[in-house]
């Protein structure tokens, strides 16, 4: 990626806030809105100036909107994207519009980002209001967030600058799930594995998912939990995620302070701004506060134990000790996580937290009683599902360059990347601007009718004459790039039924 | 053992229930004693109990065992029998009149012929009828064994071939048409011939084991010690070594005598039965019996030691007054006939083969049977029981049965995954063995057991072809089935031989293309052919309605243990390549629906583990009425199925009236009335749509405009656009 330096777009270029509305209400306490704010070294009078026009618009577009209020502000010099976390916490995005770096950028892309954070956030340490709720003086949150958003922006990070969705990803779809196809014979296996996994565990409310390499293979959580899970489970735990992060597990392995060097760059912890943000912080150099804090996101947190499962160092929540645990949204209920690996097959199953008086006991014991009826069933499912691995290049159609996403179902389909990236930069940046099109219609409709999905066809001949092509059907979204096409409408419109008909079942013919 | 204390044994056995035992006998026997007979004469070719008199002889036919059956007599001259066979077409009868001489009499012609031996060198031993192609008469003799033809109507006796052994004494069965002749100072060299229909095969010289008892003394090896068995088509032969107290178990193949291992004995005198293709091993002095089922790999009994259980005997008849039973009231007549009835194991009992008692001193004959239901109760070891059950062929009905509520009950109380998966294997494996041997759907049709869906639920061509592509998983069938018509004899040989490496079985192995050589021998029994008609065997449409409907009713809550269940069943169907029926996968989707659980039954159908049909797509719709994702599943896949009618009307239904016009219109659906499309579309209140609707079957439906809809879709738009007009 680091060949789109164009994309990049320097440090200071991008500002990320967080920020609660019911805070600070009275003049000269503004700052007590300020749960999260990015760049941290950004002085104070300056982040205030940014949440406060936020608060502005907020206010003033809620006249005429009440339940949505801004979404989006398009300002000459900055794009400022809006979200509503939970109520009245807000996350807002701004970003420098250069016309020289050709910031062109989705919108729906950027609040794709700040979802992901918010949602990844709630499902390790719940809501953000609980939070607030349980510690009004708002510490507790801020060094939360601080060190979550920190840990999830470092990913983003390519050399000093953050590296923001732009038009080059026009073919992803951030907040899907990608999965595995797989046969009969080998989902039916992957399924009996499921079924003995969630019944090792004995009790009735155990879930599990299933990945093998970066793809998903089986869920049985519903669609917003599967989301987060197999997002986080690809950015942490994969084999790919964990020899991505074992390369500098040396260093990371000397402690946090280490860590925080890295993430120092964009945030110096001791910074003065920060601590007055953060209220009442102790001046350690090491950075640590004074809160015990589980920073799932940080790079290198799993490594392979030698039984096969993933172990976390010191996860140190404030809730039971060293074993991670996660919410999910579905059931409202808080699980163990415990992720197993078999060669490429990565295993997370979720125990629920009430099922087990003694994790420190009854954890292990498990763990040891999956492995004993388990591991044969996973050796199998492992075997079938790399005979049948294509590679990563498995899911690419000649000629096409595709996105496929199924609404309902949280999943999508994309022509691999590195074959997306052979497209010509016109068709990406025309791609872009009609997906931006077409996240508006549907927004549209989707405030004036909740249950019926805006059926939609376009197809644009872009200025190197390729096609570009988005079709929607009933929930199902199919975004194209033909290049080197013919020139009629009807070819581009034959290419598009024969790829449904070949690899959606006919779903958009 | 004094006859008291037998009494009062055969009392427990009386009183207590099918669990006490695992093997009875059913009151009434056959009485078989005869006023002047001179013994009782098993003829295993004729399935007759014979007993000759004086002047005649009285036969029972004793298969199909029948209690009541009435006596044939046939008269014959006066004198000594030491043994009587009819031949196969019972029109002649041999009589063995001195150790030099046999007598054939003619049934039809009342004439006889008499066939003598040289008195002076050689001695008779005993004789049988045989269908082989050869000859039809074997003569064994102390010098070897005489292969003749006798020709009824000429009265003439021909010489075929002669063996020149020297014979100590003999065992044949009729059944493995298979006799050893023993020899030697301890009598344990054995040469074998078998007498098929095919050719009379020469079996390899071999010696049984004799463990010493002390030294220079050798036990001797008596004929009531060693048995042919017939299990599964396989020819065993079982020694009772009194010394070692083991009852060595060998194994009968065309160039090699293979030992099987051996079977703890607990008595000293042991005698053997075999029903339906298990083998019995009666410690007579114990007087228990012991069950094994040879086919499995291991030697372990089926089931712990128990009495033999005399079932059925009137109990009235034994407490009452009137009877001459003296227990407990204080009579003090003589011991009745009644009393000896009741004693199991009693001296007078002799054996036949295969599951024949004889109670020789008191003229009755019982026939053994196996108590299933016993069996299968007595073990928490659900799979293996439902493998045996499995293999069972005489009361096939009787063990489908027993499988079918073993594996509702096992689900009823929710055994572990891992074990009710097993369970699946078992069946699976063996109703996909049954089809490929055909013998399911002989039993379908025989017995009518579920006539009224074999058509629509059971076709068997798909299954077949697909068996037919040969994967690996399928099991053995590499083996010549011309020489080796049972299934058994296939799997097994193979099994066996690549568990025990021995030479001799490999060679079995090898030589399986060229032919003759080293083929395991095999009984061509035409009488075990026809009982095999029907099987335990179990289809995935009767586990569906017997098993997992009937348990979803009866279960309340928890329908995941249940789809775990299913699933499991699915991979064992799978892995035999049986197809499901869509009752199931309807199924599938109510328990996933009730449990909450649309994610899953997502995959479940994108990943075609439900497979698409009519009845899924439209449980879908019924299902996805609260889970608007789950319902477009059941259109897509109406769509996918191409039925296009009911795609349509489900696009209407759910108000993509547009959609569902263009899809009409692309695939030509005429079908649904176009009322429909304006009523979604009036429905949605676009005049515009409406409008677009109205034009479109103006334009395209002939005869539209006469239609009374147009005429009144026709005035709502105008009454819809009025207002707008007005304004």
């Amino acid at each position: 990626m680091g060949l789109y330096s164009t994309a990049t777009i320097s440090a200071d270029a991008v500002k990320l806030c967080v920020f609660d509305l019911r805070r600070g209400q009275r003049e000269g306490e503004e700052v007590e809105k300020i749960l999260y704010f990015y760049p941290s070294e950004l002085p104070l009078t300056d982040q205030l100036s940014v949440i406060g026009l936020s608060e502005g618009l907020i206010t003033f577009t809620r006249i005429f909107s009440p339940d949505a209020a801004c979404e989006v502000i398009e300002a000459e010099r900055h794009s400022h994207v809006f979200y509503e976390a939970e109520p009245d916490v807000w996350m807002v995005m701004v970003v420098e519009k250069n016309k020289e770096l050709e910031g062109i950028w989705r919108i729906e892309a950027l609040r794709g980002m700040l979802k992901e954070v918010h949602s990844l956030f709630v499902m390790f340490n719940g809501s953000i209001r609980a939070m607030l709720d349980k510690e009004s003086t708002g510490a507790l949150i801020r060094s939360h967030l601080f060190s979550f958003i920190t840990d999830y922006l470092f990913d983003f990070l390519a050399g000093k600058k953050l590296q923001l969705p732009s038009f080059h990803d026009s073919l992803q779809e951030r907040g899907t799930v990608q999965m595995l196809t797989v046969g009969r014979e080998a989902a039916i296996e992957i399924q009996s594995l499921v079924r003995v996994l969630e019944s090792c565990a004995g009790s009735a409310g155990c879930h599990s998912l299933v990945l093998f390499h970066d793809l998903l293979v089986s869920t049985s959580v519903c669609p917003d939990d599967t989301v987060n899970l197999y997002t986080y489970a690809v950015l942490r735990m994969t084999p790919r995620a964990l020899s991505a992060s074992g390369s500098s597990w040396s260093y990371i392995r000397k402690g946090n302070t280490a860590a925080h060097l890295t993430t120092g760059s964009i945030l110096p912890t001791s910074s003065t701004s920060t601590e007055r943000v953060q209220g009442s912080r102790d001046t350690s150099p090491s950075g640590e506060n004074r809160y015990l804090i589980a920073r799932p996101l940080q790079q290198g947190k799993w490594s392979k134990g030698k039984d096969g499962f993933l172990v976390t160092n010191q996860w140190g929540s404030d809730m039971n000790a060293s074993f991670p645990t996660v919410w999910l949204q579905q059931t409202k209920e808080r699980m163990y996580l415990c992720a197993h690996q078999h060669k490429n097959v990565t295993i997370i199953l979720l125990i629920p937290v009430t099922s087990i008086n003694n994790a420190e006991r009854e954890i292990p014991v498990l763990k040891q009683q999956l492995l004993e009826n388990a591991s044969l069933k996973i050796l199998k499912v492992e075997e079938k599902l790399a005979k049948g691995w294509g590679g990563e290049n498995a899911y690419h159609v000649s000629g096409y360059r595709y996105l496929l996403v199924d609404g309902d179902r949280c999943v999508s389909r994309a022509s691999p990347a590195a074959k997306a990236a052979t497209l010509a930069k016109e068709s990406l940046v025309a791609m872009c601007k009609l997906r931006e099109e077409v996240d508006m219609e549907k927004s549209r409709t989707k405030d004036d009718d909740v249950n019926h999905d805006k059926d939609l066809e376009v197809c644009i001949r872009a200025k190197n004459n390729s096609w570009i092509v988005a079709r929607i059907l009933r929930g199902k979204e199919l975004y194209v790039v033909l290049e080197k096409a013919n020139e009629t409408l009807l070819y581009a419109s034959d290419a598009i039924e024969k790829f449904s008909n070949r690899y959606c079942n006919g779903t958009f013919s | 053992m004094n006859s008291e204390a037998s009494s009062s044994q055969a009392s427990i056995g009386l009183s207590g229930s099918g669990a006490l035992s695992h093997v009875y006998i059913q009151y009434p026997p056959l009485k078989c004693s005869f006023p002047g007979s001179k013994g009782l004469f098993y003829d295993d070719g004729n399935k007759l109990l014979l007993s000759p008199t004086s002047d005649q002889v009285i036969s029972w036919k004793v298969a199909p065992f029948e209690p009541n059956v009435e006596r044939t007599s046939d008269s014959v001259s006066e004198g000594p029998v030491l043994s009587v066979r009819y031949s196969l077409d019972n029109k002649i009868i041999a009589i063995q009149r001195s150790s030099h001489e046999i007598q054939f009499w003619n049934k039809e012609k009342g004439n006889s012929y008499s066939h003598r031996c040289k008195p002076e060198s050689e001695k008779i031993l005993g004789f049988f009828w045989t269908d082989s192609s050869a000859c039809n008469f074997v003569l064994v003799k102390t010098s070897g064994l005489d292969m003749l033809t006798y020709d009824s109507e000429s009265q003439n006796i021909q010489l075929i071939e002669s063996k020149r052994v020297n014979v100590n004494w003999y065992i044949y069965t009729h059944e493995s048409r298979l006799v050893l002749l023993a020899s030697g100072m301890q009598c344990k060299s054995f040469t074998g011939f078998q007498l098929s229909s095919a050719g009379i095969i020469r079996l390899p010289k071999f010696e049984m084991l004799m463990a010493k008892s002390v030294a220079n003394s050798k036990p001797i090896l008596a004929a009531q010690d060693v048995h042919i068995i017939t299990v599964y088509g396989r020819i065993y032969c079982l020694q009772v070594d009194r010394v070692a107290m083991l009852l060595h178990c060998y194994r009968f193949y065309r160039d090699a005598v293979v030992p099987q291992g051996s079977l703890p004995v607990y008595s000293s005198k042991v005698s053997v039965s075999v029903v339906d293709n298990v083998l019995l091993v009666h410690q007579v002095d114990a007087k228990v019996v012991i069950l094994y089922d040879l086919f499995a790999e291991s030697r372990a009994p089926v089931s712990a030691p128990l009495p033999l259980l005399l079932r059925d005997y009137p109990r009235a008849s034994m407490s009452s007054t009137s009877s001459p039973c003296s227990k407990g009231d204080g009579h003090s007549e003589p011991k009745p006939v009644d009393e000896d009835e009741t004693t199991i194991y009693r001296g007078g009992w002799t054996f036949f083969n295969p599951d024949l008692i004889c109670d020789t001193s008191s003229g009755l004959l019982w026939k053994i049977h196996l108590d299933l239901d016993s069996i299968s109760a007595s073990s928490s070891d659900v799979p293996s029981v439902l493998e045996f059950l499995q293999r069972r062929k005489l009361e096939a009905n009787k063990a489908k049965q027993l499988c079918l509520d073993l594996a509702r009950t096992i689900i009823l109380e929710h055994r572990a995954v891992g074990i009710v998966a097993q369970s699946m294997d078992v069946l699976m494996t063996s109703y996909s063995r049954a089809i490929k041997t055909g013998n399911y759907f002989k039993g379908i049709i025989a017995d009518k057991i579920l006539s009224f869906d074999v058509q629509t639920a059971h076709n068997p061509r798909p299954a077949t072809d697909e068996f037919s592509r040969g994967d690996s998983s399928g099991g053995p069938i590499k083996m010549d089935s011309s020489v080796i018509p049972d299934e058994y004899t296939r799997s097994s040989t193979i099994s066996h031989s690549e568990s025990s490496g021995t030479k001799i079985q490999q060679s079995s192995l090898e030589s399986e293309v060229p032919g003759p050589s080293s083929v395991p021998l095999d009984a061509n029994n035409l009488e075990q052919q026809e009982s095999q008609i029907t099987t335990a065997a179990i289809s995935p449409d009767e586990l569906y309605r017997f098993v997992f409907s009937s348990v979803d009713e009866e279960m309340t809550g928890d329908p995941a243990y249940l789809v775990a269940i299913l699933v499991e069943f699915l991979r064992s169907a799978t892995l035999e390549r049986i197809r499901e029926y869509p009752s199931l996968y309807v199924l599938m989707i109510q328990l996933l629906a009730r449990g909450g659980r649309f994610g899953e039954l997502g995959l479940f159908v994108i990943d075609k583990i439900i497979e698409p049909s009519k009845e899924v797509a439209y449980q879908l719709l019924e299902s996805g009425r609260q889970h608007p994702p789950t319902r477009k599943l059941g259109i897509d896949m109406l769509r996918q199925l191409l039925l296009h009618h009911d795609y349509v009307l489900s696009l209407l239904q759910d108000g993509y009236y547009l959609e569902a016009l263009r899809y009409a219109r692309k695939y030509k659906v005429v079908t649904v009335q176009p009322s429909l499309f304006l009523e979604a579309a009036y429905v949605s209140n676009d005049s515009q749509h409406l409008a677009s609707v109205l034009r479109f079957f103006s334009d395209f439906m002939p005869g539209f405009k006469n239609t009374s809809d147009h005429a009144t879709y026709g005035e709502i738009l105008r009454q819809m656009n009025s207002p707008c007009v007005g304004a």
